[in-house]
């Protein structure tokens, strides 16, 4: 009786004391030990219910380190930028998704959710701010952007409104939707593109509506739907298969919730933004766009209307293959793509 | 003729009442329990806190959850009780002993368990408040090692301050609705002959012997009607030294028609239980996302007013309703009977439709969401583990095909059990058939209704 009392006994210490310290143990002090590097645990919730947990992290410059993304309540995605390539996918309630990442130079990163999963959905993001070991409490200074810097010298309004000008108001009602395949046929039956429009710096920094007007003055006689065709296709032919096909994924997991998958305005979150999303799908609207501003808007967001700013998830290679998707959404993608 | 077609499992099947006899029996169930609990706190407090995937949320609420109330309430009353971890580590402080029968006085103040709340109303209320919370309590990993936790250190607590089982007979918000549903399990613990043990001078079952602890559960075996009461510790079938008990095999349902033990408090624990099954299965299973919201307490005002709707309904209007049904029986019936007395008889009678409600609600997400048990069991801590090779298992949801006739059959089964069950109660208070059919049809109308409402809500 005796022995068997003793034996009780021990297995209650084993399971009372025994198993928490080996838990706690390998949780605390055997896990991180047994790792060739630090693991960070991040848990993903909507962000009405605090978005990610921790939503900052610090690394030092050569630390490599191991996030473990966990979905908490919905399915989530999680990409990891600007530049560094890293996109999880998508996460499942309860799944986890790890990446292992060192850091080669200071800067600040950002950890977001590629997924519509809550009307918040684009607040959610975390920073993984990178620091010199040297100097450990130094910010890394956001790198100047020279296509915003150019914007603001020469006086253009990133926010103006999104009002058609009179002077070409009449395209939002046109009655047929102007065609970069059409517009390709056109040009090489002989219409007389002027230089500029070939240019496709010009292009970056002017509207197609201001396009149309040199090529009207180059070609009278040529009919309007001509004309529109021709500069479809000179803005849609901007794009080479692999920024496009960049630009479609960036497009699909951060604009389509608002903006529509083909670009009309119309997501499911259209409704629940500060300002009806644009239609890039609008041809009447996208004729008085620059490339130029597009960009700006994306990186840098757009002031009380409710689109977030991109320019700390994504290069600027990243953001001009997602404003040459925003073209095609408009004009349609031409049977070839051209560079030039 | 008080066993009366009813089979004594003990005398038909002797290893069993060896292995029941046996000191370490209870101890090492208890023990292996204990593992599996305390396993399930620590993997709420330090493991991933995504619920699906964490041991402590899976293996409570999903595995732990089914089995208690789709197979051992239903079939074997308070079989869970012989096992719970939770009074352990309590009772074995009292007893300064966990295997062994230690002579002497019980290690506890022995103060005196408040007269007044001798009965269920702590438990009706405990078993309220965790409901209330139970979105967030079956969800979160961490909430739910701290709620066991805490059921854990009551044992104990209570233990320390009061003779025996105080925290299992009065306080476990589980353990009341295992006693209520126990009445309707086809086993029993009883005794052959009742004048056995009223002849028998030294009650050796209350006061306890050599081989064994007086009754923990504060319950004379000589005097039980009913399961409710008794916890299945067995201290008395090693105790009794007239070898006077018996654990019978017997119809399910018996209990329910012991007129002279129905209270109030076990009433209100029937509506309790019936009105929470159709809060969950709205919640949980409904087509409303905004109640579920308000549940999830994703805002506080709005969780006021569902908790504010889940009080009053649980307690005034579920009860309110029954209650002017049975206002129209005993009218319609010329039941000369009290109304509050015959309320809280035919409150019985909702004791199978419960019961039957809360095991279909368990169909719908136990078999939706079983097969995370797999991936839990090799991966408990969510930390990336693969101990048995099933933790990429992915989330398959079964049965999708015959989830709905399970649940239409088990509903049915439980409302005609209750209907039978309602005539059975109206012919103790109408001598006549006519009046005690007349007084049935009420009642079954509020239960045929209740049971259209959960059909509405797991067909759709």
């Amino acid at each position: 009786m005796k022995q068997r009392e003793l034996l009780a006994l021990f297995a209650l210490g084993v399971i009372l004391l025994g198993l928490p310290l080996a838990v706690l143990g390998y949780q605390y002090w055997l896990r991180p030990a047994l790792s060739p590097n630090r693991i960070i645990d991040i848990a993903a919730r909507v962000p009405e219910q605090a978005g990610f947990a921790p939503d900052a992290i610090r690394v030092a410059v050569g630390e490599t380190v191991t996030l473990r993304f966990a979905s908490m309540d919905v399915t989530h995605g999680v990409a990891i930028g600007p530049g560094l390539g890293v996109d999880l996918g998508p996460i499942d309630p309860g799944q986890v998704k790890e990446v292992t990442l060192r850091f080669d130079r200071p800067g600040i990163y950002t950890y977001y959710c590629t997924t519509w999963c809550s009307p918040d959905h684009w607040r959610m993001r975390g920073t993984i701010q990178v620091s010199d070991p040297a100097n450990p409490d130094v910010v890394p200074a956001a790198q100047p952007d020279p296509v915003i810097d150019a914007l603001i010298a020469e006086g253009i309004d990133i926010d103006a409104a999104h009002t058609p000008s009179a002077e070409h108001a009449e395209i939002s009602i046109l009655a047929f939707h102007p065609s970069a395949q059409r517009g390709e046929a056109v040009i090489a039956g002989g219409l007389d593109v002027p230089a500029e429009l070939r240019d496709p710096v010009w292009r970056q920094s002017h509207t197609p509506a201001e396009a149309l007007e040199l090529l009207t003055g180059q070609n009278p006689a040529a009919s309007e739907r001509d004309r529109l065709d021709a500069i479809a296709y000179l803005w849609a032919q901007d794009t080479a298969d692999e920024a496009l096909a960049t630009g479609k994924r960036l497009y699909n997991q951060n604009c389509a919730a608002c903006h529509g998958q083909s670009g009309g305005g119309d997501g499911p979150a259209a409704a629940t933004t500060a300002e009806e999303p644009v239609a890039f799908s609008d041809p009447g609207y996208m004729f008085e766009r620059r490339s130029d501003v597009l960009y700006a808007k994306i990186r840098r967001g757009g002031m009380g209307t409710g689109m977030p700013n991109f320019g700390t998830l994504f290069t600027p290679e990243e953001t001009w293959a997602l404003v040459r998707y925003l073209w095609t959404l408009t004009f349609g993608t031409p049977p070839r793509t051209h560079t030039g | 003729m008080l066993n009366q077609g009813r089979i004594d499992l003990l005398e038909r099947m002797p290893p069993l009442k060896r292995v029941l006899k046996a000191r370490a029996f209870q101890p090492a169930m208890m023990l292996l329990t204990l593992a599996v609990f305390t396993l399930a706190i620590l993997a709420g407090l330090a493991g991933t806190p995504a619920g699906n995937r964490n041991f402590g949320i899976v293996f409570v609420w999903i595995v732990w959850w089914a089995l208690l109330i789709a197979v051992l309430v239903p079939f074997f009353g308070r079989l869970w009780c012989t096992v719970c971890p939770i009074p352990a580590p309590g009772e074995w402080l009292q007893r300064r002993a966990i295997v062994q029968r230690r002579p002497g006085r019980l290690w506890t103040r022995g103060l005196r368990w408040p007269r007044r709340l001798k009965n269920i109303w702590l438990q009706n209320l405990g078993f309220l408040g965790v409901a209330l919370f139970s979105t967030i309590i079956l969800t979160r990993p961490n909430v739910s090692a701290w709620v066991l936790l805490s059921f854990l250190l009551a044992g104990v607590v209570l233990s320390a301050l009061y003779r025996n089982r105080v925290f299992c007979r009065y306080v476990c918000p589980v353990g009341g609705f295992i006693g209520l549903y126990s009445m309707l399990a086809p086993v029993e613990l009883r005794v052959a002959d009742p004048d056995v043990c009223a002849a028998h001078k030294t009650k050796d079952c209350l006061t306890g012997n050599e081989f064994g602890y007086g009754c923990p559960w504060m319950t004379y075996p000589g005097s039980l009607q009913r399961n409710a009461a008794c916890g299945l510790c067995f201290e008395c079938l090693k105790t009794c030294p007239k070898n006077n008990i018996v654990l019978n095999l017997r119809a399910p349902g018996g209990d329910l028609l012991v007129a002279d033990e129905r209270r109030l408090d076990e009433a209100y624990k029937a509506f309790i239980m019936l009105g929470c099954a159709l809060l969950y299965s709205a919640v949980l299973l409904g087509p409303w996302g905004w109640l579920k919201a308000w549940a999830n307490m994703h805002t506080l005002p709005h969780w006021g007013l569902y908790a504010l709707g889940f009080v009053v309904l649980n307690l005034a209007i579920l009860p309110g309703t029954f209650g002017a049904a049975v206002w129209l029986a005993r009218r319609i019936a010329r039941q000369p009977q009290p109304l509050r007395r015959l309320i809280v008889d035919y409150a019985y009678a909702l004791i199978p439709l419960g019961l039957a409600a809360w095991i279909a609600f368990t169909f719908g997400f136990v078999l939706v969401n079983g097969s995370y048990a797999l991936a839990a069991l090799s991966d408990p801590f969510g930390w990336g583990w693969d101990l048995f090779g099933t933790a990429s298992t992915p989330w398959t949801p079964l049965g999708e095909s015959v989830l709905p006739f399970l649940q239409v059959g088990v509903l049915t089964a439980g409302l005609l059990f209750a209907l039978h069950t309602t005539y059975k109660i109206a012919r103790q208070n109408s001598a006549q058939h006519r009046a005690a059919f007349l007084a049935t049809l009420p009642i079954s109308g509020f239960a045929v209704l209740i049971t259209l409402g959960f059909l509405r809500l797991y067909l759709g």
